[in-house]
């Protein structure tokens, strides 16, 4: 177990599409528990992707319950090869990444969510969840196919005043 | 017969600045109408589009605030009435982010492929982030695309472009959601 280094932006394993885990070895056992170790060593911090340790292995870890602000969440998930089953409503909120310090952006993503995937005993799980929580694993299953928050901004200003189509 | 100005300033941010152009323009008998103001790093800028007394002169106005307001610049331009009106879109309004290493050459190569297809960038952000030794550049734009342009033709092409630039691009549809 092991805290390690988040990799930064140009690091191009950022970008790369990560692979499904075939067997729950010693490999996949250790990545996930760095994975845990690396994000509980940063203060706040919610969610992590295995390309962020780089790991190009499709394994996600969530906590909400670190946020600074109470939020509805499970405490710990960890995921191995999540898919997304259903993604319902859109919600726009500011967003930021370790791996891309200094900035944030509005990001769209959906409500509610109902996540498959296999939890690290191995056994398939379901997690159904929405919020701030929802957001967190979408956020991190992004990560997996190389998809950087700058991919989902959903428009520049918070939006008061649009310019109008022409009629 | 009221009309319409643009003004613009320039200068080094600190505060008062708005409190002292605004004084200026409520004494010419100027209303604000629409106005948008930024602060990068240590400048400040800002446009206001007026409405004022038939008898004001641009020339008079940018004097008057360049007295009052010290260390901004100002240029005060008068509108023609068929010029003021609320901007309009003419397609599908999309955003581009672009992101990668700093270099020369981002911004004009993907503003010149936009151009290419009549492709309107109606609002631009970027930003140097990240450590100064390996700076990483973030453009996000919204452009208006016309009718006539199909999305993915217009998608491979700027992909194309940021491959040359050696950056990432994506690009997708606007949406206004109605609530």
């Amino acid at each position: 177990m092991a805290v390690r280094e988040i990799l930064v932006f140009p690091d191009p394993r950022l970008k790369a599409v990560c692979k499904e885990v075939k067997s729950l070895d010693e490999g996949a056992g250790a990545c996930v528990q760095d994975l845990v170790d690396t994000m509980n060593s940063h203060d706040y911090c919610v969610g992590m992707g295995a390309p962020q340790i780089g790991e190009l292995l499709r394994i996600i870890a969530v906590d909400c319950s670190r946020y600074r602000k109470p939020v509805p969440n499970r405490g710990l998930i960890v995921l191995l090869n999540p898919q997304i089953l259903t993604a319902e409503g859109k919600e726009i909120a500011r967003e930021g990444c370790l791996s891309l310090p200094d900035y944030t952006g509005n990001v769209e993503r959906a409500v509610r969510v109902v996540i498959q995937g296999l939890d690290r005993t191995g056994r398939l799980t379901l997690v159904e969840t929405e919020g701030f929580e929802a957001r967190a694993l979408q956020h991190e299953i992004d990560h997996l196919d190389g998809i950087l928050f700058l991919d989902r901004i959903a428009s520049l200003k918070t939006d008061l005043f649009r310019r109008k189509a022409r009629a | 017969m009221r009309r319409h100005f643009a003004l613009t300033a320039v200068g080094r941010d600190r505060p008062g600045i708005v409190a002292g152009v605004t004084r200026v323009l409520l004494q010419a008998g100027c209303n604000i109408e629409d106005s948008s103001m930024t602060i990068l790093r240590t400048e400040f800028a800002m446009i206001l589009i007026l409405k004022g007394p038939g008898e004001l002169e641009a020339a008079a106005l940018e004097k008057d605030l360049s007295a009052a307001v010290s260390g901004v610049a100002f240029f005060v331009k008068e509108l023609a009435p068929e010029e003021v009106h609320v901007a309009r879109t003419v397609g599908q309004s999309y955003i581009v982010s672009v992101y990668g290493a700093d270099r020369p050459g981002i911004v004009h190569g993907v503003a010149r492929a936009l151009a290419e297809r009549g492709v309107n960038i109606t609002d631009l952000n970027t930003r140097l982030v990240g450590p100064e030794d390996k700076p990483v550049y973030v453009m996000i734009l919204e452009a208006d695309v016309p009718p006539d342009v199909p999305g993915d033709e217009l998608e491979a092409e700027l992909k194309r472009a940021a491959n040359e630039l050696g950056v990432e691009l994506s690009l997708r549809p606007l949406e206004t959601h109605a609530l």
